[in-house]
């Protein structure tokens, strides 16, 4: 993955976001009652629910829309979500697992180096943007990918993505640009 | 009611009352019954018009009346905060741009007024003129993160670079605001803003090598290093008792409470280098530094160098204990850290050995660390950004759920568990009842 050194980067992924639909209308008073580990909320109109292998939340909708968040993997994240898709069925529902889909990724990784965030952002603009006061990180937005990559000084990253593939690559496209404005860590 | 000031144009009477009649509202001369003036039925609509001002011709006419007050507001603050021309000129460039845009043209008007401050901002940063977001905030009485919100779209819609500001400069107009001058001031207290300037700036230079400075507010920084500089030019008992809240108050600036730790991570790194002072006999404390700080700013490049050379002979003594304690995942130290073992007993060659080994133990550390990476390079450098020393620990994570496909069956007794049977179904059913039905009684 990393071809130009010979250390392997860790990009450890720390949450996984989809969402479903079960094709039928949910009462959410039901699933309050009938369901354990079950957050009602009436004010906003959903219910959380959390599952406990894999660790996983779930807000559900009475449309039947559901955002899963919590899973570290792709595959987690569908598993996660149709075990709750049969926890719905059960509960006495007609659900109909459709439309599943990975909306975000997030990870993080770190450099083993430090970064000059002012060297940084000078070489890449507009495409990277740094405000100390506002945020102590730089912003870089990899448009095809549509990733974005948080580079802090210390050399760590935060990167959002639409999946774990893209991810992937916004660490190997910033890593040659990282790796020239690096600062030496003791000074 | 008497409607003061009017005539009747019949008698001449000043006599004229309001007599609405049913929902018309009129002004009658009491004397001679005459209407003075009747009410708005043709004039207006109630609330405004139904053809706003932006859709109107009027625009073209007359200029908005918001962009007007805008104008003088960014023309008030250029005056307030002493700028030159060129940059109050930029700065109405600027507004009279961004204002026409679509999203600034229809917002509150106090996101208008943020907008014409983050004007003024621009135009100053890209005139080289020190000035922090917190200042255009202060001055606006606004949201520090609705102020960075409308800068940030304003660069993006006006498509404007900014170069970066640098904490050494915007610290002189930081330091003019303390008022500790002589005339202000007792004489033991006093200091002379040029020299308090000098000694700040090169604190803070300081603070950006050690790592203090990245990632930080700049105002609680800045409000550090003022105090130690005050503090360190004249380290008599007066100065040194006082604390930061008093000295805030003595200069009448508001303290900020971050400067506090900023205080105490600057003498931190003080006392580092304050230990590399040949002539210092004592123990160099956090109470002691202050007295040495003239000293050690003189010197800070060569007590740098000395730091970290004292440093790196610290580690390699460390390093046959420290190669010892890692874990068996790597390969060759083991057998390096047995051999050196083995000749510790000697404390000169422990250290011959050390070095060469030292660095192929450090790269391998690098690439087999997989448990905490970020702790270790905090403790093996003599600087480090605080977040790293002390870095949070994460949490034990459950082991990742192994080959997971997302496809696999799910049996029924895990969702079974997932569900309440129906006499639990009916008990907790009651218990809300009698909790929501016990909270009403008591409230």
């Amino acid at each position: 993955m990393d071809s130009n050194n010979d250390e392997a980067l860790d990009i450890i992924v720390t949450n996984v976001v989809a969402t479903f639909r079960t094709r039928c209308h949910l009462n959410l008073r039901k699933i309050a009652l009938e369901g354990t580990n079950v957050i009602y909320k009436p004010e906003v109109g959903k219910v959380l629910m959390k599952l406990r292998k894999p660790m996983i939340t779930a807000s559900i909708w009475s449309s039947g829309k559901i955002i899963c968040t919590g899973a570290t993997s792709e595959e987690e994240a569908k598993l996660g979500a149709r075990r709750l898709a049969r926890c719905l069925q059960k509960l006495g529902f007609k659900v109909r697992f459709s439309a599943f889909k990975v909306v975000n990724v997030l990870a993080v990784c770190s450099m083993p180096f430090a970064v000059h965030l002012v060297d940084f952002t000078k070489n890449n603009r507009p495409i990277a943007s740094y405000e100390p006061e506002l945020h102590p990180a730089a912003t870089y937005r990899i448009k095809n990918l549509k990733a974005t990559v948080q580079v802090f000084s210390t050399g760590s990253l935060t990167v959002t993505g639409p999946n774990v593939q893209s991810v992937a690559s916004a660490v190997e496209y910033i890593y040659p640009l990282l790796y020239e404005c690096q600062k030496p860590r003791c000074k | 009611m008497f409607a003061a000031g009017l005539k009747c144009p019949g008698c001449g009477s000043s006599n004229i009352v309001d007599d609405d009649l049913y929902c018309q509202a009129q002004l009658v001369c009491v004397d001679c019954g005459s209407v003075v003036s009747e009410g708005t039925l043709a004039d207006d609509p109630v609330g405004g018009t139904d053809v706003s001002y932006s859709r109107t011709t009027a625009v073209t006419k007359k200029p908005c009346l918001n962009l007007i007050k805008g104008l003088e507001r960014v023309k008030e603050m250029c005056r307030i905060l002493r700028l030159n021309s060129e940059i109050e000129d930029l700065a109405l460039t600027y507004f009279r741009q961004a204002y026409q845009q679509e999203s600034f043209i229809n917002v509150t008007l106090q996101k208008k007024e943020v907008l014409a401050g983050c004007c003024v901002y621009v135009s100053c940063r890209q005139r080289d003129w020190p000035i922090t977001l917190g200042t255009i905030s202060s001055l606006l009485d606004a949201d520090p993160t609705l102020v960075g919100g409308v800068y940030q779209e304003m660069i993006k819609i006006l498509n404007i670079q900014a170069p970066f500001v640098s904490i050494a400069d915007v610290i002189e107009a930081h330091v003019q605001e303390y008022k500790i001058s002589a005339q202000h001031v007792a004489k033991e207290l006093a200091e002379d803003s040029k020299v308090l300037t000098k000694r700040a700036v090169a604190l803070v230079e300081l603070a950006g090598d050690s790592w203090i400075v990245t990632g930080r507010r700049p105002l609680p920084i800045m409000m550090a290093a003022t105090y130690l500089a005050w503090q360190s030019l004249n380290p008599n008992k007066h100065r040194l008792k006082l604390s930061l809240d008093k000295f805030c108050h003595l200069a009448k600036v508001q303290k900020r409470k971050p400067a506090v730790m900023r205080i105490t991570e600057l003498k931190e790194v003080l006392c580092k280098l304050g230990r590399e002072l040949p002539w210092v006999r004592e123990t160099v404390t956090q109470d002691y530094v202050v007295r040495l700080v003239g000293d050690i700013l003189e010197h800070r490049h060569t007590l740098l160098t000395r730091a970290l050379r004292t440093h790196e002979t610290a580690m390699q003594a460390d390093c046959p204990q420290a190669s010892a304690l890692n874990s068996p995942t790597e390969e060759v130290a083991p057998s390096q850290c047995s051999e050196s073992r083995d000749q510790t007993a000697d404390a000169s060659s422990a250290l011959q050995l050390c070095p060469t080994d030292r660095t192929e133990n450090q790269e391998e550390e690098d690439s087999h660390q997989t448990e905490d990476p970020e702790p270790n390079w905090g403790k093996r450098v003599l600087f480090a950004p605080p977040c790293v020393v002390h870095a949070k620990r994460r949490r034990a994570e459950p082991p990742p759920v192994q080959n997971v496909t997302g496809d696999e069956e799910i049996s029924d007794s895990e969702i079974d568990s997932y569900i309440r049977t129906p006499q639990e179904a009916r008990a907790f059913a009651l218990m809300q009842k009698a909790v929501s039905s016990s909270g009403s009684g008591n409230s």
